[in-house]
C-alpha cells in the first residue's frame, strides 16, 4: 500500500522502510516453465488479473510424442488478490466488519460536515467536544470487532477453571482499543494507566505467538491443575499466581490461592497457620485499592474515583502488607513453597522490581505492574513513555509482532510508524478507520494527516488511505456498493475515482445498473449516470434486446444514437409491415412513448404505425373516415422534420390508393401542394451523388405524380 | 437487535450474498421454514438454495442469533438464482420454483416436516428456456405450473409432467420487449411487467395470450422506469399492485385501465406520498395489517401494500394514508416475504449479506388470519 | 491469494480484457480469436466463442470503448487490422461478426489504439513506415464506417501518443484547427536512441498533472506531464523516476484505477508493482513470480 513512512529517525525502535526486501509472491498457475508471456490487467480495484501463457508448440514437437495429454493447456488466467491484511480474520468476517463500519463512519463524516457548516455561520468553536463524537464512533467500531471481555460471572462455577474467555480476542480489536486509549481518551490521562491495565487483561494472549506470556503460562497451568495432587508443592503453581498478580488479575490470583491444599477440610487442623497466611494474602489481594473511573461489577479490588481517597487507601493497604511481611507467623509455616510463594506475592504487591520482573515475560507485562504497584499515580504521557522505555530495556523482545510494534509506534509518537504498522499488520480497513482516532484530539496529527502533498498528487495522507481502502472495497462485487461512502469523504480525488469505478461496472444485468444509478443519484453524478445508461443501451441494442436498448438510450437522452436507431427501425418496420410480425413491433413502439422530445428521433415511428394501421383498415374495405385518418397521419409524417427523407417516397407509394380515392378527394389543396413539394424535393435529391435509394423507380414515381395531380384538380373543383 | 414500537427485529449475518428470501408453509403450525437463494462470489459455483427453520420464540433476554435460524437443507444451483417462489403441492410437498442467470428453471420438492429436499425437477439444461437470465418466475397455487419471463422477451409456461418439467413458449418478442416481473392472477391468467412501467395481462386460453396492456406513460413521459414486482390478490384479481423504479408503488385496476392509483412515489402528480425515491424491489399485499374483513371491503379498495427499497426502507403504504415505516436499514433490502400463515412475521434479504427477521406484535393482526 | 479464472488452449499470442474485466479476448498463433467471459462478477470465465480471424497469427487485440458495443480490433502478424463485433438482429442470433478490414500488406499496421473525444470514436493506427493514421467513426451504431482523419497513439481525453520508434512524443488534437500538434517529448537528450517498448497513461482522478510510464531498455521512466501548456504550446514534462527491475525487455505496463500502482511485466517472467511513497519516491512494492509453476 502506498504511504510508507518517509522518516524513520524519531522512533524508539528504528523503523527503516528501505532495509526491507521487496516481498516476493509466487503465482501458482500450475503451468510448466518456461513462460512465454505474462499479461496483466487491473480489473476493478486491487485485484490483478494475470494471464500466463506457455510458449508455442515448436519446442514441444521436438519431444517424443505420446506424453502430450496434459500439455494441451496453453495458458492460465488467474485473479491475484493484493494487499496485506490481518491473516486471522477470514474474508467473510472482513466483509462483515466492512459493512458494519459504514454507518458509524458515515455518521461521523456527517457530523463533521454539519459542524463545519455551523462554524462557518457562527464562528464559535464547536470543535471543542469533537473527541466525544469520535469516542462514540470508536466504541461502535469496537463493538463491531467482537465482544471479548473476560466473563466474570459464570453460571456454573468450575472451581478449577481459572481463566475463561467469551469468544476469541483478535489483534484487530486489540490494536483498535490501543489507539482509542492513546489518541481519543488522551485528554484525561488519569485514565491512561487503568485503560492499559484493562487492555492487557483482555489482550495479553496476543502479545506473542511463540514466546511465553502470562496468559500462555496460565493456560498451561490450567491444563495441569486437573492432574496435580499436591498443588502447593509445584513451583508452576506459585509462578502462575505471581504472574497473574503482577498484571493485576486479582480474580485469578484469589481463585488459585483458594485451591491451596491447606483449605482442604482434612488438613485444616495440621496446617492452620499456613492456611491463615494464604487467606491473609488472598484478602489483601482482593482488597487492593484501584484508581478507576467506574466500578466494574463483579471484580475484586477496592475502587476509588478520586486521587486523595485512593492515596489514603493505598497507604493503608501497603501498611497492612508490610505488617504481614514482618509477621512472626512465617516462622511457624512449615511448608517452604507456601512460605516463599506467599512472601513473593507480598513483595510483588510492595512493588519490588526484582520479584515482578521475574514473574512477567513481556515488556508490556512489566509495564502494567509498574502502573499497579510501583507508580500507581502515573499521570502524564511523558512519564508513561519513560516507564515503557525502562521496561523495554529490561524485557526486550526480539521479534515483536504487529500489535507490539504498533504499541511501540504509539509510544514513540510517530504517526507514520503507527500508520505503517496498521497498514502492514491490519490492512487498509484499519488505517482508514483509525485515522479518525489519530486526528481526534491531536492538532499536530491533524496538520500532518490533512496537509495536501504534491507528491501524492495534491491529496492528504488521510485522503490517500481512504482512496486505497475504497479500491479494496471495489475489488469485491459484494463490497463495491459501500466504496462510494468512503470516496465521497475524499475532498480532492474521491469523486474522480468514483466516476472511474462506476464507468467500469458491467451492464449486463438491470439490477447492477440500477444499483449503480442509485449511487449516481445520491451523489449527483448526472454525467456518469448517462454514461452508464448509454453503455447499457448500446449493449442491449447490439445484443438483440432492442426494447431494453432503446429504453436505456432514452433514459440517457442520447438523441444522436436514437436518431440512428430510428433509421434502422423504420427500415425494419417498412419491411415487415405487411407481415403479421408487425405485431411484434407494437410493444416496442409503445415503449417509445408519445413524447417526441424524450423519444429522440423515434417519435415519428408512432405516427408511422398509426398510418400503417389505418392503411390496413382501408385495404380491408373500411370507410372514408378511416382513409381520412390515414391521410392525416401521412401529412403529419411528411411535415415532421424528424421523418428521414428516404422514407418519403415509400410513404407516398404506400398511400397511392388514398390519393386515388373514388368517393371524394381526401386531400385539400394545401395538403396536395405539400406532397407535391416533397415529391419535387425527392426528384431533385435523386440528382445528387450521395442519394442512395434504389426504390425510386421512374414508373412508380410518375404514377404518384399523376395521382397527386388528379387529386389537386379534384380538390380545386371541390373548393 | 430488538426493535421498538411493537417490532422485534433480528439481523442475522450469513457471510454470503442473500439474493431472495421466501417462507415455506410447513405442515405443523409451530414450524417456520425459510428458503433463501444465496451465493458467495469467492467460491466457484456456490449458488444455492438454503432452507432454514426459524425458532419463532427466541429468548429475548439473551438472543443467541446463531440459534434463531438453523440450516436444515441446502441444494446447490448450477447458476446464480434470479427469482424464487414457493407453493404447496397436492402431493404433500412444499414446492420451490427457482430461476437462474443461465436461463433455466428448477422445481424443488421439500418435505413439509423436516424440510429436507426430496426431489428436484428441471427443464432440459441443454436448451435453456431463456437466452440470458430469467427475470422472474411465479408458481401457481398447487405447485404444478409456473410462468417465467425474461429480458429476451419470452413468456414461458412450465408445467410438471411425469417427473420432468415441460415448457411451452406462450409468447416470444425476440428481444423487442423485455419482461422483468410476473405474477399469476388466477388459474388461467397472469400479469407481467417490463420496461417503461409497462404492464401486460395474459390469458393462456387465448391465442397469443395477450389480453390487455397498460401503457408506460403513467408519469407523463418525464419519468419512466422498470417494473420490479407485481402482486395480485386472488379474490380481486382486477387490481395489480406494482413496485418499480424511483420509489413507485401503484395499483392498476383493469376496470379503469388508464388511471393508475399511486400509493407511493409518482413524482409529478403529487397524489402519492414518496416513501422512498430509489428502486422498490418488491411489493406484497400486507394482509397482516388489515383491520376489517377483506370480503366486506368495497371491490375498488386497495389493501395496504408492503414494499422494500434500495435505500433500505421496509414500509406499509396505503391509499390516502401516511406510510408506516417498519425498518430503515443502512443498506438495500433486496427482497422480503410476509409469512402467509403468520402475517406478523416478515423475512428480508439484506444487501449486506444477512437475513432480517421482523416480528410485529400480535395486536396488529387481522381477524381474518386468526380464523 | 490467487483464484483460477480460466484455462487457455495452446498457441496463445496475446490477451486483452474489456473495460470491466469480465470479458477476455485471446489471440492465437493460428489466426483464431477466442472470447472468454463470466456471467456475473463472481464466477469464473468460460469460453463463449472462438472463430478464425485471419490466416496468420494474431499479434494484438484491443477492445473498443464500451459506449460503442462489444467489439475488438485484431492486429495480425502480417499487419492486417480487422474489427469484429458481437451483435445480433434479435436475442437468439447474437454472434461475432466482422465489421471492417483495414488495408493491409505494406506498410504493415504495428499498433492500434482507440480514444473517445466528444462522443466521437477515434482509431489510431501506427504503420511500419513510421506514419500514423487517425480514423474517425462516422455512425456510432455502425462500426463499418470510418473516415481517415490525419496523422499519431493512445488517447487520454484528447491527448495522443506515438511510440513506434526511438522517439516518444505526446500529440494533441486541436479541435479548432483540425490538426495534430506535438506538445511534449518524453525523452532526455541522452536517452534519445532508446527504443520504447510500452507506454501507459495513469487514469487521472484529480491530479494537477498527468502521470505517464514509459518503458525502454533502460527501465521504466515515470513522467509528470503538466495539464496546461507553456507559451510555446508545449506541455511541461518532468521525469520523476527511472525504475529498473526486469532484466530484459518490458512487455506491458498497466496502471490501476486510481493511478497509484503501476504493474509491469517483462522478460524475467515477473510482475512487478510500483508505488510512490509519501515523499514521492518511487519504489518496488511487490513482485509476483510467474516463472515457478508449482
Amino acid at each position: 500500500m502506498p504511504g510508507r513512512p518517509s522518516d524513520p529517525d524519531s522512533a524508539i525502535v528504528p523503523f527503516s522502510p528501505m532495509a526491507e526486501d521487496v516481498p516476493l509472491f509466487p503465482v501458482r498457475h500450475g503451468l510448466k516453465p518456461p513462460i512465454f508471456r505474462v499479461f496483466v490487467s487491473w480489473s476493478r480495484g486491487s485485484h490483478l488479473q494475470v494471464a500466463c501463457v506457455c510458449p508455442r508448440d515448436e519446442s514441444l514437437e521436438e519431444k517424443a510424442d505420446g506424453d502430450l495429454g496434459d500439455e494441451d493447456v496453453g495458458g492460465k488466467v488467474l485473479e491475484v488478490k493484493l494487499g496485506t491484511s490481518d491473516a486471522n480474520i477470514n474474508e467473510a468476517k472482513r466483509r462483515w466488519i466492512a459493512y458494519g463500519s459504514v454507518p458509524p463512519f458515515a455518521l461521523l463524516q456527517g457530523r463533521r460536515n454539519s459542524l463545519a457548516a455551523m462554524s462557518r455561520i457562527s464562528s464559535s468553536s464547536t470543535f471543542i467536544d469533537w473527541w466525544k463524537h469520535v469516542l462514540e464512533y470508536s466504541q461502535s467500531i469496537s463493538e463491531l470487532l467482537g465482544n471479548t471481555r473476560l466473563q466474570s460471572t459464570a453460571v456454573i462455577e468450575d472451581p478449577k477453571l481459572v481463566l475463561e474467555r467469551v469468544g476469541e480476542p483478535t489483534s484487530l480489536k486489540a490494536a483498535w482499543q490501543l489507539i482509542e486509549i492513546f489518541y481519543v481518551d488522551r485528554h484525561s490521562f488519569s485514565g491512561l494507566a487503568e485503560s492499559v491495565v484493562d487492555w492487557l487483561a483482555e489482550f495479553d494472549c496476543l502479545l506473542s505467538e511463540k514466546d511465553t506470556t502470562v496468559s500462555s503460562k496460565l493456560v498451561k497451568l490450567q491444563e495441569q491443575l486437573v492432574n496435580l495432587q499436591v498443588i502447593e508443592d509445584d513451583p508452576e503453581y506459585w509462578e502462575g499466581i505471581s504472574s497473574a498478580l503482577s498484571v493485576g488479575w486479582l480474580e485469578v490470583v484469589v481463585k488459585l490461592l483458594r485451591l491451596h491444599g491447606s483449605y482442604q477440610l482434612n488438613q485444616l487442623d495440621s496446617r492452620e497457620t499456613e492456611n491463615g497466611l494464604v487467606e491473609a494474602v488472598a484478602v489483601l489481594v482482593s482488597t487492593m485499592p484501584c484508581l478507576h473511573h467506574d466500578f466494574p461489577a463483579g471484580k475484586l479490588g477496592q475502587y476509588y474515583r478520586t486521587k486523595p481517597d485512593f492515596v489514603k487507601a493505598w497507604e493503608k493497604w501497603r501498611g497492612q502488607i508490610s505488617k504481614l511481611d514482618c509477621s512472626a507467623f512465617w516462622v511457624q509455616c512449615g511448608h517452604r513453597q507456601t512460605r516463599e510463594g506467599l512472601r513473593n506475592l507480598l513483595q510483588i504487591m510492595l512493588g519490588n522490581i526484582n520479584n515482578i520482573s521475574a514473574a512477567v515475560f513481556h515488556w508490556i507485562e512489566l509495564l502494567v505492574p509498574h502502573l499497579l504497584f510501583i507508580r500507581p499515580l502515573t499521570a502524564g504521557f511523558e512519564e508513561f513513555q519513560g516507564l515503557a522505555q525502562k521496561c523495554m530495556q529490561i524485557k526486550f523482545n526480539n521479534t515483536p509482532n504487529g500489535l507490539v510494534r504498533l504499541f511501540i509506534g504509539i509510544l514513540g509518537e510517530n504517526t507514520e510508524v503507527v500508520l505503517a504498522e496498521c497498514s502492514k499488520s491490519f490492512g487498509p480497513w484499519m488505517v482508514t478507520h483509525c485515522l479518525e482516532l489519530l486526528t481526534a484530539d491531536n492538532n499536530q496529527n491533524k496538520i500532518f494527516l490533512h496537509e495536501e502533498r504534491y507528491n501524492l498528487g495534491g491529496i492528504s495522507i488521510l485522503e490517500l488511505h481512504r482512496l486505497v481502502y475504497a479500491q479494496v472495497l471495489a475489488s469485491h462485487p459484494l463490497t463495491s456498493q459501500i466504496a462510494p461512502t468512503y470516496l465521497v469523504s475524499c475532498p480532492k480525488q474521491g469523486l474522480g475515482l468514483l466516476e472511474i469505478l462506476l464507468c467500469r461496472q458491467p451492464v449486463q444485468h438491470h439490477q447492477i445498473i440500477l444499483k449503480n444509478l442509485e449511487i449516481c443519484r445520491l451523489y449527483e453524478l448526472d454525467g456518469i449516470s448517462s454514461c452508464i445508461k448509454k453503455i447499457a443501451g448500446i449493449y442491449h441494442w447490439k445484443h438483440g434486446r432492442k426494447g431494453a436498448g432503446i429504453y436505456w438510450l432514452q433514459e440517457a437522452r442520447d438523441e444522436a444514437t436514437l436518431n440512428h436507431i430510428a433509421h434502422h427501425l423504420f427500415e425494419s418496420i417498412g419491411r415487415t409491415i405487411s407481415d403479421e410480425s408487425f405485431k411484434q413491433w407494437e410493444g416496442l413502439i409503445e415503449l417509445l412513448g408519445p413524447d417526441v422530445g424524450s423519444a429522440g428521433g423515434l417519435g415519428f415511428l408512432h405516427t408511422y404505425r398509426d398510418f400503417k394501421k389505418s392503411l390496413k383498415l382501408v385495404e380491408s374495405g373500411r370507410t372514408s373516415d378511416v382513409a381520412r385518418q390515414a391521410i392525416e397521419a401521412l401529412i403529419q409524417l411528411l411535415k415532421s422534420p424528424s421523418t428521414p427523407q428516404r422514407f418519403w417516397f415509400p410513404l407516398l407509394h404506400d398511400s397511392l390508393k388514398l390519393l386515388n380515392w373514388r368517393e371524394r378527394p381526401l386531400l385539400n389543396v394545401s395538403e396536395t401542394n405539400l406532397l407535391l413539394n416533397k415529391l419535387q424535393e425527392l426528384s431533385m435529391a435523386k440528382l445528387r451523388p450521395d442519394f442512395c435509394s434504389t426504390e425510386l423507380q421512374p414508373n412508380v414515381l410518375s404514377s404518384v405524380r399523376l395521382a397527386l395531380a388528379r387529386n389537386l384538380s379534384r380538390a380545386f373543383l371541390e373548393e | 437487535m430488538a426493535g421498538s414500537g411493537g417490532l422485534q427485529y433480528y439481523r442475522l449475518p450469513q457471510y454470503k450474498s442473500v439474493d431472495v428470501v421466501r417462507w415455506l408453509r410447513p405442515l405443523s403450525a409451530f414450524d417456520r421454514f425459510i428458503a433463501a437463494a444465496v451465493h458467495n462470489p469467492d467460491v466457484v459455483s456456490s449458488a444455492a438454495i438454503e432452507i432454514f427453520s426459524l425458532n419463532p420464540k427466541p429468548n429475548t433476554e439473551n438472543p443467541d442469533h446463531d440459534k434463531l435460524l438453523n440450516l436444515r437443507s441446502s441444494w446447490p444451483s448450477p447458476s446464480r438464482i434470479t427469482s424464487l417462489r414457493t407453493s404447496e403441492s397436492s402431493r404433500k410437498h412444499l414446492v420451490v420454483a427457482l430461476s437462474t442467470f443461465a436461463g433455466s428453471v428448477y422445481f424443488l420438492y421439500v418435505d413439509p416436516v423436516d424440510a429436507s429436499i426430496d426431489l428436484e425437477l428441471s427443464v432440459d439444461e441443454e436448451r435453456p428456456l431463456h437466452s440470458g437470465p430469467v427475470s422472474a418466475v411465479d408458481i401457481q397455487a398447487g405447485g404444478y405450473e409456473c410462468v417465467t419471463v425474461g429480458e429476451d422477451g419470452r413468456v414461458n409456461l412450465v408445467s410438471v409432467c411425469q417427473a420432468t418439467l415441460e415448457s411451452r413458449v406462450l409468447h416470444d418478442s425476440r428481444g423487442l420487449v423485455s419482461y422483468t416481473a410476473a405474477k399469476w392472477g388466477s388459474q388461467e391468467e397472469f400479469a407481467t411487467g417490463g420496461l417503461g412501467f409497462g404492464l401486460q395481462w395474459w390469458d393462456r386460453r387465448k391465442a397469443g395470450g395477450l389480453v390487455s396492456q397498460f401503457k408506460g406513460n403513467w408519469a407523463q413521459g418525464s419519468m419512466t422506469g422498470l417494473v420490479h414486482s407485481i402482486d395480485i390478490y386472488p379474490s380481486r384479481n382486477h387490481i395489480c399492485v406494482v413496485g418499480g423504479s424511483s420509489g413507485m408503488v401503484l395499483a392498476w385496476d383493469r376496470r379503469w385501465q388508464q388511471q393508475p392509483i399511486f400509493l407511493s412515489g409518482g413524482g409529478l402528480t403529487g397524489t402519492g406520498q414518496a416513501t422512498s425515491e430509489s428502486d422498490v424491489w418488491e411489493v406484497q399485499y400486507d394482509i397482516g395489517t388489515q383491520t376489517s374483513g377483506i370480503n366486506s371491503a368495497p371491490t375498488s379498495k386497495i389493501f395496504p401494500v408492503m414494499m422494500c427499497s434500495e435505500d433500505g426502507i421496509l414500509a406499509v403504504v396505503e391509499q390516502g394514508e401516511a406510510p408506516i415505516e417498519l425498518l430503515a436499514e443502512d443498506c438495500a433490502i433486496n427482497s422480503f416475504d410476509i409469512n402467509p400463515q403468520h402475517p406478523s412475521e416478515v423475512v428480508c434479504g439484506i444487501e449486506w449479506e444477512s437475513i432480517g427477521i421482523l416480528m410485529r406484535q400480535r395486536e396488529s393482526l387481522s381477524l381474518l388470519t386468526e380464523t | 491469494m490467487e483464484r483460477d479464472l480460466a484455462t487457455l488452449e495452446k498457441g496463445v499470442r496475446c490477451c486483452s480484457w474489456n473495460y470491466c474485466g469480465q470479458r477476455l479476448a485471446v489471440g492465437y498463433a493460428d489466426g483464431s480469436v477466442a472470447v472468454h467471459d463470466s456471467a456475473d462478477p463472481s464466477s469464473t470465465f468460460s469460453r463463449s466463442s472462438k472463430w478464425m480471424v485471419h490466416a496468420c497469427g494474431i499479434m494484438n487485440i484491443v477492445w473498443i470503448p464500451p459506449e460503442f458495443g462489444d467489439a475488438i480490433a485484431c492486429l495480425c502478424v502480417d499487419g492486417t487490422l480487422s474489427l469484429w463485433e458481437e451483435v445480433g438482429e434479435d436475442v437468439h442470433s447474437v454472434s461475432w461478426k466482422q465489421c471492417k478490414v483495414f488495408e493491409c500488406s505494406d506498410p504493415r499496421v504495428l499498433e492500434v489504439q482507440f480514444g473517445v473525444s466528444s462522443a466521437y470514436l477515434k482509431l489510431v493506427a501506427a504503420y511500419s513506415d513510421g506514419r500514423v493514421k487517425v480514423y474517425e467513426l462516422l455512425d456510432a451504431l455502425d462500426l463499418n464506417k470510418w473516415q481517415l482523419q490525419i496523422s499519431p497513439i493512445q488517447f487520454s481525453q484528447d491527448l495522443v501518443f506515438a511510440f513506434f520508434d526511438t522517439k516518444f512524443k505526446i500529440w494533441e488534437f486541436e479541435e479548432a484547427r483540425q490538426r495534430w500538434l506535438p506538445v511534449a517529448e518524453l525523452a532526455l537528450t541522452e536517452d534519445k536512441d532508446d527504443r520504447v517498448h510500452a507506454v501507459a497513461w495513469a487514469p487521472n482522478i484529480g491530479r494537477s498533472y498527468e502521470l505517464v510510464a514509459v518503458a525502454s531498455c533502460k527501465g521504466i521512466a515515470i513522467w509528470h506531464v503538466g495539464l496546461n501548456s507553456e507559451p510555446d504550446e508545449r506541455l511541461p514534462a518532468e521525469k520523476v523516476a527511472l525504475l529498473s527491475g526486469h532484466d530484459g525487455e518490458i512487455w506491458q505496463l498497466d496502471w490501476d484505477m486510481s493511478g497509484m500502482t503501476l504493474a509491469s511485466t517483462g522478460g524475467d517472467g515477473m510482475i512487478r508493482l510500483w508505488q510512490s511513497n509519501l515523499n514521492g519516491i518511487w519504489h518496488e512494492e511487490a513482485v509476483l513470480d510467474c516463472c515457478g509453476g508449482q
